[in-house]
């Protein structure tokens, strides 16, 4: 049986420390803030990166360098004979493609890169999926091609608490277009496999909240066989304000009886676009060995 | 006297109706319950009939009855605003439907006329009132048909007792409405509609209409409404121009011009573009508007009447389209005389639309076609621009003080590019104008749609624009925007243009009023006490965002100030300030 390595990057929300608790890598994902480079989760902490973004810093994210990847797959190869390799959604940022194609010159066969449009938390259940069917004794082939079976079987719904990141980050445009307005509004926007679109607007939190839990609940309905099926992982994000986390936690539970919500800090690329008090509500279906 | 009319005389009596509903119009929104500034019903009426009118005077004098019918139906309803309007509208479509098979009308025929007008005119209302305008014809109505049952021949005492008859009920109205008895008025809907069959009778009677009459003791109606009437015209002169701008007017030039016009007069309209700015102003010294005006440009299309005779009163202005029409007061050689509407289509506003007399196709505001397009009804070009950046196609630019008619909203609706078009009229006494003119856009049956999103304010508006979601079906859309708009609570500022008492408060002229949803929720003699005071009665517990929407008369940092206050009451809200820009109210505040 072929010995398999599990490496994804910091936008699962697992950071590097807590990698090694799962017996995994993780790759920390690269910032410029005002012209100085900081690794997410090395030496970037979310409470350092809120405080600098509302200062009004000048943040841009970057993938995982080409050079960092190649040496951390290399180290790994030392010990493992596979790489199972879960990058960010293709949707969203392009460093899935630049692993799948540096993994297709001299690491055929080695190296498999995921492209199953996850982030953040639906992405964090993709690497736990993907543990669970290594300790099962797939090989890297078999986790990629079963992880990938379920690739558009997601959901999230975003709110955000204002629509200035969005605005001044100018990479979400056709999203931020649609919203263009004089009114403070948040804004919530979807992923549903790799598309990032506008998905409804609400004046108030509560509004937000509601909309974004009855289109998950139609989702359920609709997509994911109903509530009582149980197919789905719930779970959800923040940016920055736990303690408004914690109160949505709470009303999606109530939402949805029977299901427990994990939560996390939205990975800091998303954040870099939408700024501190977003709220994110996700779904990603279950996978059957 | 004959005891039948032929489609000439009708045509006659429709006119001098119309004629004299317009005469007493300034009356008419004096007796609106609510002493607000655009308490607007006679203006409404006259508007949705002279639309009627227009048509009318032009036909042939040997004209058929089919087509006098047709002319009369077509036109008000095309011209219909404000729910009084669209109820005279309907009353009329009703009775043409009952006479117009008829070459010549006997008692009977009349009668059965009436009771077909009643019929449909409650038809269109979805809960129907009584004290109103419907209870007046319904009474009118109930006398013809028990006189043409007895028998009755003689036209002229037939007409004589069905008017007698209806001022009767018509004085009955304020034991009907509590509101109409507090207020010490008959209602204003009901009397208009006197005032047109008024008028019919006297062209029947062959009278040379005179205007001149004291309206007070020519129609009865309770006493306190006497006094008001008495005394309603503040301001002689009514000045109406077109600026032909030097250079477009900034924000601020144009906030000055507006406020130097009121410090003249009142009934203020203002409406300009980069190149011509149009004023009405009613006004003691109409030599100040023009002097001040020559500062911006040339002028022309200059008119000016004398309001306190209104026998002279010939020039009727419909403001929101651009179209003058005038009606002769005398009615013998009415089709001889030269039509004077239409003088200013060649200069036609920017986003606004000529209403008469066009037949292209029109022109879409939205080059790419959709399933959904939005027509939102406001007055400000704040709150304008606001539901732009919403995604609504069409703004029409009427709201509170110029009611947009059944045929503007149709219009609008025909310019955007879309399968089905929602319309937001953000006033309640728009919905029933734009529900007709869904209707209109069934019969022209070209596949397109039009549904009605009944929100009363322009709050309510706001967040039926806020809650569509596009991708979603237009039955799901509806039923969202329809659930959302219960969500907000609205209150609005403005000033009591006379003394009266509503809900048990003394409300004196010149006060400061907030009404809410259901009510009057504050008044006093300082803006914004008066609108905190609104606001304390609107917010909640639940409620997370205060919208304050401030008008053309608060100044930027009057806004901020309130908005200051409002923030340290209430620290669990965000406050937010708009530039909203509408007349009349000074705040529109929303809590939800």
């Amino acid at each position: 049986m072929s010995k398999v390595a599990i490496i994804t990057d910091t936008n699962s929300g697992i950071m590097p420390a807590d990698g090694e608790a799962l017996g995994i890598k993780v790759i920390p994902t690269p910032f410029m803030i005002d012209g100085v480079e900081y690794l997410e989760g090395i030496n970037l902490t979310q409470e350092d990166f809120f405080k600098k973004l509302a200062d009004g810093a000048d943040v841009s994210t970057s993938q995982p360098s080409p050079g960092a990847l190649l040496e951390l797959w290399d180290a790994m190869l030392k010990e493992y004979d596979e790489i199972v390799y879960i990058p960010l959604s293709s949707g969203l940022s392009s460093s899935c493609q630049t692993a799948t194609m540096l993994a297709s010159d001299d690491y055929e066969g080695k190296v498999f890169v995921v492209n199953n449009q996850r982030i953040s938390v639906t992405m964090r259940q993709s690497v736990l999926d993907a543990i669970e069917l290594r300790d099962k004794g797939m090989n890297g082939k078999e986790i990629k091609d079963k992880l990938e079976e379920v690739k558009f079987e997601s959901s999230i719904y975003i709110m955000l608490d204002t629509l200035y990141y969005l605005k001044k980050g100018g990479r979400i445009t056709p999203a931020a277009a649609a919203l263009g307005t004089l009114l403070k509004l948040k804004p919530v926007l979807q992923i549903q496999g790799e598309k990032l679109d506008a998905f409804a607007k609400a004046r108030t939190a509560t509004q937000g909240k509601n909309i974004m839990i009855n289109a998950m609940l139609s989702d359920f309905e609709n997509r994911f066989g109903g509530i009582d099926a149980h197919d789905v992982h719930l779970s959800g994000a923040y940016s920055y304000d736990l303690e408004k986390a914690n109160e949505f936690k709470g009303e999606v539970e109530a939402a949805f009886p029977g299901y427990e919500m994990h939560m996390d800090p939205l990975s800091l690329v998303v954040s870099c676009h939408i700024g501190p008090g977003a709220l994110a509500i996700a779904a990603s279906r279950k996978i059957h060995v | 006297m004959a005891n039948t009319i032929k489609a000439s005389d009708v045509k006659k009596m429709f006119l001098a109706g119309a004629s004299n509903l317009n005469a007493k119009k300034e009356w008419i929104n004096e007796l609106n319950v609510f002493p607000v500034p655009d308490g607007d019903t006679g203006t409404n009426m006259t508007m949705t009939i002279m639309s009627a009118a227009k048509d009318v005077k032009n036909l042939p004098e040997d004209v058929d009855m089919g087509s006098l019918c047709k002319s009369i139906y077509s036109g008000a309803m095309r011209g219909a605003r404000g729910n009084s309007g669209v109820i005279l509208s309907q009353l009329l479509r009703g009775f043409t439907k009952g006479v117009r098979d008829y070459d010549e009308l006997d008692a009977s025929i009349i009668a059965n006329a009436f009771d077909k007008a009643v019929e449909t005119a409650y038809k269109a209302v979805m809960k129907p009132k009584e004290g109103t305008i419907l209870t007046v014809a319904k009474g009118a109505a109930e006398k013809a048909m028990e006189l043409a049952k007895e028998g009755a021949e003689d036209l002229e005492p037939f007409f004589e007792e069905i008017i007698k008859y209806g001022d009767e009920v018509l004085n009955k109205t304020p034991e009907m409405l509590p509101v109409l008895k507090q207020a010490g008025v008959v209602d204003s809907g009901g009397q208009g509609l006197m005032q047109v069959l008024k008028g019919a009778l006297d062209a029947y009677l062959g009278k040379k209409i005179d205007y001149t009459i004291d309206e007070a003791a020519a129609t009865p109606v309770a006493s306190k409404a006497q006094a008001t009437a008495e005394v309603d015209i503040k301001f002689g002169y009514c000045t109406e121009f077109i600026v032909l701008l030097s250079k477009p007017l900034n924000v601020k030039q144009e906030i000055d011009f507006k406020a130097f016009l009121e410090s003249i007069g009142d009934s203020i309209v203002m409406v300009a573009d980069d190149e011509i700015c149009k004023v009405h102003v009613h006004s003691n010294d109409p030599g100040l508007a023009i002097q001040r005006a020559l500062m911006y440009g040339q002028l022309s299309n200059m008119k000016i009447d004398n309001m306190r005779m209104e026998h002279r009163e010939k020039l009727f202005h419909e403001t929101q389209n651009g179209v003058y029409a005038e009606i002769d007061t005398e009615i013998n050689g009415a089709a001889e005389s030269t039509p004077t509407y239409n003088r200013d289509d060649d200069i036609p506003l920017k986003d606004q639309t000529p209403v008469s007399e066009k037949k292209a196709e029109p022109e879409f505001v939205n080059s790419e076609h959709k399933d959904i397009g939005f027509v939102a009804v406001c007055a400000g070009d704040g709150l304008a621009e606001i539901f732009r950046g919403l995604g609504v196609d069409y703004v029409i630019e009427g709201g509170q003080t110029m009611n947009p008619s059944t045929e503007d909203i149709l219009d609008a609706a025909s310019r955007v590019n879309a399968d089905t078009v929602f319309v937001l009229p953000n006033n309640k006494n728009i919905i029933l104008a734009a529900n007709q003119a869904k209707i209109m856009m069934e019969d022209k049956g070209d596949n397109k749609k039009i549904v009605v999103i009944p929100t009363k304010t322009v709050p309510q508006g706001i967040t039926a624009a806020i809650n569509f979601m596009p991708g979603t079906s237009v039955e799901e859309n509806e039923e969202g925007m329809k659930e959302a708009i219960s969500t907000v609570k609205t209150g609005e500022v403005t000033y009591a243009v006379r003394d009266t008492m509503i809900d048990d408060v003394t409300i004196k002229q010149g006060d400061y009023m907030g009404i809410g949803d259901n009510g009057i929720l504050g008044v006093g003699s300082d803006i914004e006490d008066v609108t905190a005071m609104m606001i304390d009665k609107i917010v909640d517990d639940s409620t997370e965002l205060i919208s304050l929407f401030y008008g053309s008369d608060i100044k930027e940092e009057e806004a901020a100030a309130l908005s200051d206050r409002i923030s340290a009451k209430f620290s669990g809200c965000d406050v937010e300030v708009q530039y909203g820009g509408q007349p009349i109210y000074y705040y529109i505040v929303s809590a939800e």
